[in-house]
């Protein structure tokens, strides 16, 4: 009795559900559902990266489209132009948007608040102009076709997993998706992620128990960048054509807005955000411009009436529910 | 055609130079009008923002939009409604300048208290919002407003200005002249810059600090539309046209310090200048990236700007 009341009330069992929903609907459902949840794991998983820097350092950055593209871009060139394969390219992927990150880090992160954001957010625009002006390397505005599929993978058995339907690159981004939630976790749960929370609340306070903050919040930043590159490479490998468009800053600022609205800090928030923010609207089939317009509205009025994102506000909800008979 | 008077004040996508090509006068002197002009517009832009910012704290990111309306005011009240160009100056202003207030109570009133952070992110959703709306209600396709003297040009020494790029600094000097009379002459406008420099002790003098945010505002928004108004004749009118010069103007900013109008008005002019050369004598496509690498290297070296309060 006491295991499966521990058992209920343990939060692993909701994630591992929720997983278990992820992995059997699309199967069950198919169809147009798996192209429109493959695109809500990769906006999740920059979610997270973001949750990373906005949710738990506390630093916003509206340009992390240019991670997404830098890791697009990497992944794409890397494979078409020097022919290397899947993983060797996906690796170099992940190593530049973290060396990008770590480069454009050391001079914004120097300053704060609208001056962080704002340099964000014309590094951003600096990388969009640089994609599309720079024909002979990007493909300019037509963009860059051919950014493989992964390599089949060979299963002992000779069986052989092939990511060539829209169900296998679903799983294959839904994988990674769970192995950065994973790693996400740990870190804000190990002595980084504590620091991270302790710059978000009173940064000067943090830096006067002797913690250096500018390094801190560089390793978050350069954190960040690399699962934004992840995304981005990932979106390119699903797609195969990458196009300045999908860097533009206005995909940073969704990023952001996704995680508002899904709960900025907390867990759940970088999943729920996209998912309501991109399946709805898709399912209705709006069109663009209401989507924007419907978009923006709905961003104001969580920022006023509901600044924890649906995760936040549902998880106090709970928490108030809990404690009262405990009190008793 | 109005795109005549664009081709001028705009240096072509890329200048052939050789290396026997000597430093030409004629050809400085062109982009730094050019630059010139470009400026007053900036300039309009950016000391609306830097009172946004100097006093309510607020980064307005759909300025740009604020702007591209005043375009369309522009467009609508001369080619549909056949009033005169000059009246459509002052209609702009009062519609955006009631805009700026139903924004300003609707949005940002309610999140003043809120984290830097909440104020970006609500600016970037009336970003949207406005962006959106405009596209629904004006449409996608390009308007062009042609007043009688569009294809008029000033030329002096070989050098060339439109008649309406003149109109853009004669009437950016009266009115930046305004506002400074007004701040400094005026007991509202004492208040303005007291509610700027210090809140609390603004507050302490018996100044009602929100209703001077909610004024500061909506001057904020009638200049965006006044400098939509102006350059309407001389662009592509479109949803999307404010982006570009809502980030150089944002840049003006902060080069010259956040709050600053001077500083506004002196960053504006140095952007302006640093596009128009870059464009000239490097290439167009990548003057923004000029623009911002100024703007990065000048945080670099002052955080705080040229004007801004020491950090």
């Amino acid at each position: 009795m006491k295991t499966i009341e521990q058992l209920r009330s343990s939060p692993w069992t909701a994630w591992l559900a929720l997983l278990l929903i992820a992995l059997i609907v699309p199967l069950v459902l198919g169809g147009y559902l798996i192209t429109i949840l493959t695109i809500v794991c990769i906006y999740a998983i920059a979610c997270i990266g973001i949750n990373l820097l906005f949710g738990y350092t506390g630093l916003l950055s509206v340009g992390h489209s240019a991670f997404l593209g830098i890791g697009a871009y990497a992944f794409g060139l890397i494979a078409i132009r020097f022919g290397l394969g899947f993983w060797p390219s996906f690796c170099a992927s992940i190593i530049i948007s973290g060396i990008a990150g770590f480069l454009i880090g050391i001079p914004a992160l120097r300053l704060k608040g609208h001056y962080f954001v704002l340099v964000t957010l014309a590094f951003a625009v600096i990388i969009n102009i640089i994609m599309m002006a720079w024909i002979e390397l990007t493909g300019g505005a037509a963009g860059l076709a051919g950014a493989p599929r992964p390599d089949p993978i060979p299963l002992p058995w000779g069986d052989v997993i092939r990511f060539q339907s829209p169900l296998s690159m679903y799983y294959f981004i839904l994988f990674f998706l769970v192995i950065i939630f994973v790693v996400s976790y740990r870190l804000i749960n190990s002595l980084v992620g504590k620091t991270f929370i302790a710059i978000r609340d009173d940064e000067n306070l943090t830096q006067s128990l002797g913690i250096n903050t500018m390094s801190n919040k560089l390793v978050s930043f350069t954190i960040s960048a690399i699962i934004a590159g992840i995304a981005g490479a990932l979106f390119a490998s699903y797609n195969t054509v990458i196009s300045p468009d999908s860097a533009s800053f206005m995909k940073g600022v969704e990023i952001v807005a996704y995680l508002i609205i899904g709960g900025a800090g907390t867990l759940a928030g970088p999943l729920v955000g996209p998912l309501i923010m991109i399946a709805i609207p898709e399912m209705l089939q709006m069109v663009p411009e209401i989507r924007q317009l419907l978009f923006g509205i709905i961003l104001v009025l969580f920022i006023i009436f509901l600044p924890k994102g649906i995760a936040g506000e549902v998880s106090f909800l709970t928490s108030r529910i809990k404690s009262q008979p405990r009190n008793v | 055609m109005a795109s005549n008077e664009q081709d001028l004040a705009r240096p072509p996508l890329f200048i052939n130079k050789t290396v026997d090509t000597v430093f030409s006068v004629i050809e400085f002197g062109q982009y730094l009008i050019n630059g010139i002009s470009q400026g007053c517009l900036y300039c309009l832009l950016a000391s609306g923002l830097t009172l946004m910012l100097g006093i309510l704290g607020v980064p307005n990111f759909a300025h740009g939009n604020l702007y591209m309306l005043g375009a369309y005011i522009a467009f609508y009240v001369v080619a549909f409604f056949n009033m005169s160009y000059w009246l459509s100056i002052v209609i702009a202003a009062i519609i955006l300048g009631v805009l700026g207030l139903i924004i300003y109570r609707l949005i940002f009133y309610p999140m003043r208290n809120g984290p830097h952070a909440n104020l970006f992110v609500a600016a970037i959703a009336l970003l949207m919002i406005l962006e959106s709306a405009a596209l629904l209600w004006f449409g996608g396709e390009t308007k062009w407003l042609i007043l009688p003297y569009s294809n008029d040009v000033i030329r002096f020494g070989g050098m060339s200005l439109g008649v309406q790029r003149l109109i853009i600094i004669l009437a950016t000097l009266m009115v930046m002249l305004g506002l400074e009379l007004f701040i400094k002459k005026t007991t509202v406008g004492a208040a303005l810059e007291a509610t700027a420099q210090n809140r609390e002790g603004a507050m302490l003098c018996g100044i009602k600090v929100t209703q001077i945010a909610a004024m500061a505002f909506a001057i904020g928004t009638a200049l965006a539309g006044v400098a939509g108004v102006l350059i309407a004749p001389a662009v592509m009118i479109l949803p999307s046209m404010g982006l570009g010069p809502l980030l150089v103007a944002f840049s003006a900013v902060i080069v010259g310090g956040m709050g600053s109008i001077r500083g506004a008005v002196v960053g504006a002019f140095i952007l302006a200048l640093v596009e128009s050369l870059t464009s000239g004598y490097i290439s167009a496509t990548y003057s923004l990236v000029f623009v911002f690498a100024a703007m990065i290297l000048m945080l670099l070296i002052r955080p705080s700007g040229l004007f801004g309060k020491e950090l």
